[in-house]
């Protein structure tokens, strides 16, 4: 009791004239107010501002009539993505991309997890995580540029070695058949070091006892991999899922704009590219917001959706 | 761990494991040493392939020629410079976020975490924020570097976390010694934090070094952009004649000044350079603060 008294906030011994005891209580925060209020102007700014702006999607935007002065245009611009056709294939690469990451890159990090921890010799394991990392913290600008240049058909490492073999170069970057497995390989590459902290983290949670009751019950690797860490790693495992999952329309907008060649381009545009180029390059500023929206709105029903589900199925949730 | 003894399925399972990790560190090291190696090599001695660990013809001529490029090192000065500022303007303000959010009893504070939150859920998109940008006439400016990057929810998140964690004891007494929340915020709370502060400091510095897109859409001045958007646009100007492998005379005819000073040196080992360049900050800070943002993410992303 006297421990949980000590814990609530210390107001100042002169409070200002006041009946109201919310607002004596909000008064002696200021300070706090005040330590937020860049942060409240920066989000109303950077981030509310363009919530509203998203109402151009139903505009005929004009920049010299402002957001609110712009003629209404209703669903048109809806309508004209629902019946372009060009608009079902951008989508069904985004899909197609997000899936394959996930199927393929989600199941990475765990993967690498579970290896790290099977290195006993701490230091050892301090230097291949130190390694692991690396990728992560490299620019996609610089990575994309060590992909052209390993697999370039110009003496790139990859068509050397080939040449030295005896075969003919591959234009790799330049396939529409090669483009998903190299965004996958490269996705994976760049983030499973990074990805698998989170699940060593949890692995070093889980209470050693388990596995040693287990051991003494003649448990096997593998079914103290199967009923012990896996289930304990559970909880952290559907966070990251939903997160993933509720990103299922961003591909990975830096990934595949870097790495798309006019070549590819039937199978590397997605919404992200897209909207890029209809609106920034082409100034389709109305159309493109109203792709853009489409994504966001359909990925904040997504999230809420999976996190519900999640929610009821397993008590994991975003909130 | 206890000392077991290791049965033959162990050794193999272990031996296999090494034997993986090792071969994963290794693509992830090799790249760089690759770019390394042909970064020192003649560039037209490069082209006849065939350089694997070190260079051949070795030559200090690629780093001379982007050291003393104008356009080159303007980029670069863009990118430390921003990165600087962002970093330390950015720690600070989130961490004053963070500690205004972790404050236990602040009234609303429900209502405030929401405000925020909620932009990680539903956000305007990109013509809307380049709308705004336009209409804040920071497009083609210094502060389109610097301002957009200065918050992170994410990182308020982690930051908070932390916070939370130092015994309110500490700051309560400071306060009834009279000591300001500013003070207190200050002396107490920001010497406690380093290590989430480093953290968040080297996410915050990566990001925004890394960061090509903000100079590729939103400056047109070449003397504002970033060294990675110059990478960037070094590897699109160039890239597909090289990465087809025919070089016509109209790429020579197209060739502005800048690029006109460059050569002497083939662009294919120009941009290995560059890429050597831009990333070795990266490699000389991370592995030192690999501890504490280790740390971070965890309590950032387990806890709450």
């Amino acid at each position: 009791m006297i421990a949980k008294e000590a814990r609530t906030e210390v107001l100042p011994e002169v409070l200002p004239v006041t009946k109201n005891k919310t607002w004596s209580k909000v008064w002696s925060f200021r300070h706090i107010y005040l330590f937020m209020l860049p942060a409240f102007i920066w989000y109303l700014v950077f981030c509310y501002y363009p919530m509203y702006g998203v109402l151009i999607a139903f505009k005929d935007f004009k920049y010299n009539l402002g957001i609110l002065g712009s003629p209404w245009e209703g669903f048109r611009y809806f309508e004209q993505f629902l019946s372009d056709s060009s608009f079902y294939s951008v989508l069904y690469n985004t899909l197609s991309i997000s899936f394959l990451k996930l199927l393929f890159g989600f199941p990475a990090p765990l993967i690498l997890a579970l290896m790290l921890n099977g290195v006993m010799h701490g230091k050892l394991k301090r230097i291949f995580q130190t390694i692991s990392y690396l990728p992560h913290f490299v620019s996609w600008v610089v990575v994309v540029t060590l992909m052209q240049k390993i697999l370039s058909p110009n003496v790139g490492l990859v068509n050397d070695i080939r040449d030295h073999m005896g075969m003919e170069p591959i234009f790799f970057m330049g396939m529409p058949s090669l483009f998903y497995p190299l965004v996958i390989i490269s996705d994976i590459w760049k983030g499973v070091g990074w990805g698998s902290i989170i699940y060593l983290a949890a692995l070093t949670n889980i209470d050693p006892h388990l596995y040693e009751a287990a051991e003494m019950d003649g448990a096997g690797r593998w079914s103290k991999l199967f009923k012990i860490t896996l289930p304990c790693l559970t909880p952290t495992i559907g966070i990251l899922l939903i997160f993933s999952l509720s990103g299922v329309l961003n591909a990975g907008f830096d990934q595949i704009w870097l790495m798309q060649t006019p070549a590819t381009l039937s199978v590397s545009e997605i919404l992200d590219t897209y909207v890029l180029k209809t609106g920034i390059q082409q100034g389709q500023f109305a159309y493109s917001t109203a792709i853009g929206l489409f994504k966001s709105a359909i990925s904040l029903l997504l999230i809420v959706l999976v996190n519900k589900v999640s929610k009821k199925v397993s008590d994991v949730s975003l909130w | 761990m206890g000392v077991r003894k290791l049965s033959v399925a162990d050794k193999i399972y272990s031996s296999v494991n090494y034997a993986l990790l090792l071969l994963f560190c290794l693509t992830a090291l090799y790249p760089f040493i690759y770019f390394l190696a042909l970064s020192f090599n003649d560039g037209y001695d490069a082209m006849k392939g065939s350089i694997y660990f070190y260079p051949r013809v070795a030559t200090l001529e690629n780093y001379s020629k982007a050291f003393n490029n104008p356009l080159i090192l303007q980029s670069f000065w863009i990118s430390v410079s921003r990165t600087l500022v962002v970093t330390i303007g950015s720690t600070l303000l989130t961490a004053l976020l963070a500690y205004g959010l972790s404050r236990k009893g602040l009234p609303g504070r429900k209502y405030i975490v929401f405000f925020f939150f909620f932009t990680t859920l539903f956000s305007g998109g990109l013509i809307p924020t380049f709308i705004l940008y336009r209409e804040l006439h920071i497009l083609n400016t210094y502060w389109v570097l610097v301002l957009p990057s200065l918050y992170s929810f994410f990182n308020a998140i982690i930051m908070k976390t932390f916070f939370d964690g130092i015994p309110i004891g500490l700051s309560e007494s400071a306060r009834i010694d009279g000591a300001s929340e500013l003070s207190v915020f200050w002396r107490i709370i920001l010497p406690l934090s380093m290590p989430v502060m480093a953290t968040i400091a080297l996410f915050v510095g990566v990001g925004v070094w890394n960061d090509w897109f903000t100079g590729q859409f939103f400056i047109q001045n070449e003397n504002l952009q970033p060294a990675a958007t110059f990478l960037n646009k070094m590897i699109s100007e160039a890239s597909f004649t090289s990465m087809t492998g025919s070089s016509s005379g109209s790429s020579i005819k197209n060739m502005n000044e800048n690029q006109m000073a460059l050569r002497g040196v083939t662009p294919e080992a120009l941009r290995m350079t560059f890429v050597i360049i831009i990333t070795t900050p990266i490699i000389l800070v991370y592995p030192f603060l690999q501890k504490y943002f280790v740390k971070g993410v965890l309590v950032g992303s387990l806890k709450e």
